[in-house]
């Protein structure tokens, strides 16, 4: 079976430290005002009416059915057998249509370059036997990454945990049938 | 929420110029099919902006790309992905363009055209597709749900028309410096803007009632940053000044000058470019995080 590599974030180990952000950011030459990475804040009231904050890590959700990939003229961004969703800068002509079509706000134009831009789950960290800067960088371990397709894998075994243990796991609007492959993890 | 900002004014121009040379040619095939002498004035003034507009619309397009403009050799994998719109949208505008350059070139005595009947359908069904994809362009997108609505081809083929009628009357009057009576035309005119109020208002309803994404956007127009421009540029100048100052014409109760048209003409452009911006800068991100909307 082919490798399909995925993300986890067990959100309730995050306490907004940002150093994923500031890692890709470092690892990717990333321009000064855009990240691949983000970490929103989410408030909601639980059952009893108390307030609760969760910090929310998101990036691109590498979709199996990805509107970046349907929308791009040039089929620059494309998905790869692995899974990862990746934009061939040799071959975008930078008509930014994919960006708004993104429903996660996973990408932004490289004024620099001229090209499209979002994370590759550290595509060429892959190829040397590295996990993706934010994961290894993240002092929380919320970023567990690998082959969802491979049942020994870390990633695998935390879903499972996670399953048995009847904790809450979700993806982001899978309502817009884009087959998102980020992991959420929550109490 | 979070407004897009990939799309700005380069983009607005782009959809309103394509909208006015696609209109304006639509509307003098369709007039050229049912009375070619009566309406040659406007045949040919159309004539003159149809694909030079198209053109300069393709060329906004062109200076707004990244990587594209530099290394234009890219420009010809723009047709390889048949899911994209934007291929629909190349495939569609190159077609076009090449039928108005014809069609104008027809019509200004340059060379003759055989089977002219054909190429002036062929120009209606082009040019409707080109007004309606500048709509269809924005609306597959679902991550935006303001411009995720069927309405919008339907409000840009009715406003293209209606600029389209505007471009070809202003240079009818003022450069072909005809006063030839094309009343029917005229008349369509004021029905288009008529059309084209009740298709905002129904717009708005719909956004006024749609997902919370949709309501911000919609008063992001109404009593937002964008409201100024919305009520005063599009609704007032655009759409409703113009529509009475013909119709109370058509009723006999105005006369108008050349002037006045002309004026009145700009307006209806000046409003039609304002659609397209307002609607592109509404645009916001649906919610990513759905748990914690606050409305």
């Amino acid at each position: 079976m082919n490798k399909k590599y995925a993300m986890a974030y067990v959100v309730d180990r995050c306490i907004d430290c940002k150093a994923c952000m500031v890692a890709c950011k470092a690892e990717w030459e990333v321009p000064e005002d855009h990240f691949r990475t983000h970490i929103d804040q989410g408030m909601k009231e639980d059952f009893h009416g108390k307030t609760r904050m969760d910090f929310l890590p998101s990036q691109c959700n590498h979709c199996d059915d990805a509107p970046c990939v349907t929308v791009c003229p040039t089929k620059a961004s494309h998905k790869r057998d692995d899974g990862i969703v990746y934009v061939n800068r040799n071959r975008c002509v930078g008509c930014k249509y994919c960006i708004p079509s993104c429903p996660y706000e996973a990408r932004f134009f490289n004024h620099d370059l001229g090209v499209a831009e979002k994370c590759t789950f550290c595509l060429p960290r892959l190829a040397e036997g590295l996990e993706p800067a934010c994961a290894t960088t993240c002092p929380g371990n919320v970023r567990v990454f690998g082959d969802i397709n491979d049942p020994t894998s870390e990633i695998s075994m935390v879903l499972r945990e996670a399953k048995n243990n009847r904790l809450k796991i979700y993806k982001l609007r899978e309502d817009l049938g884009t087959k998102p492959n980020i992991y959420y993890i929550q109490n | 929420m979070i407004h897009q900002e990939a799309f700005e004014w380069y983009i607005a121009v782009y959809l309103f110029l394509a909208g006015v040379g696609a209109g304006s040619m639509v509307v003098a095939a369709v007039a050229d099919m049912y009375d070619r002498e009566k309406y040659i004035s406007f045949i040919k003034a159309a004539s003159f902006i149809g694909m030079p507009l198209v053109s300069l619309g393709i060329f906004f397009l062109y200076i707004d790309l990244g990587q594209g403009m530099w290394k234009p050799w890219l420009l010809i994998f723009l047709f390889v992905n048949p899911t994209s719109a934007i291929a629909w949208g190349t495939g569609i505008l190159t077609i076009f363009t090449i039928l108005s350059g014809i069609y104008a070139a027809h019509n200004l005595g340059y060379i003759k055209v055989g089977c002219k009947r054909c190429l002036c359908w062929a120009l209606i069904v082009t040019g409707i597709c080109t007004a309606g994809y500048t709509a269809v362009l924005l609306g597959v997108l679902k991550a935006i749900p303001f411009w995720h609505q069927t309405s919008l081809p339907i409000l840009f083929i009715i406003s293209a028309t209606s600029t389209g009628i505007s471009g070809a009357m202003i240079v009818k009057m003022t450069i072909l410096k005809s006063d030839a009576n094309i009343k029917p035309i005229e008349t369509a005119h004021l029905y288009l803007l008529v059309l084209e109020i009740i298709a905002l208002i129904g717009i708005v309803l719909i956004a006024l009632q749609g997902v919370p994404e949709m309501q911000y956007s919609i008063k992001q127009l109404l009593v937002g940053d964008s409201a100024f421009a919305f009520w005063v540029f599009l609704v007032l100048a655009g759409l409703i000044i113009p529509a009475i100052a013909f119709g109370m014409h058509e009723a006999g109760k105005l006369h108008l000058n050349v002037k006045s048209v002309v004026a009145l003409e700009a307006l209806v452009l000046v409003g039609g470019y304002f659609l397209r911006h307002l609607i592109i800068h509404a645009g916001v991100y649906t919610q990513k995080f759905t748990e914690y909307i606050v409305r």
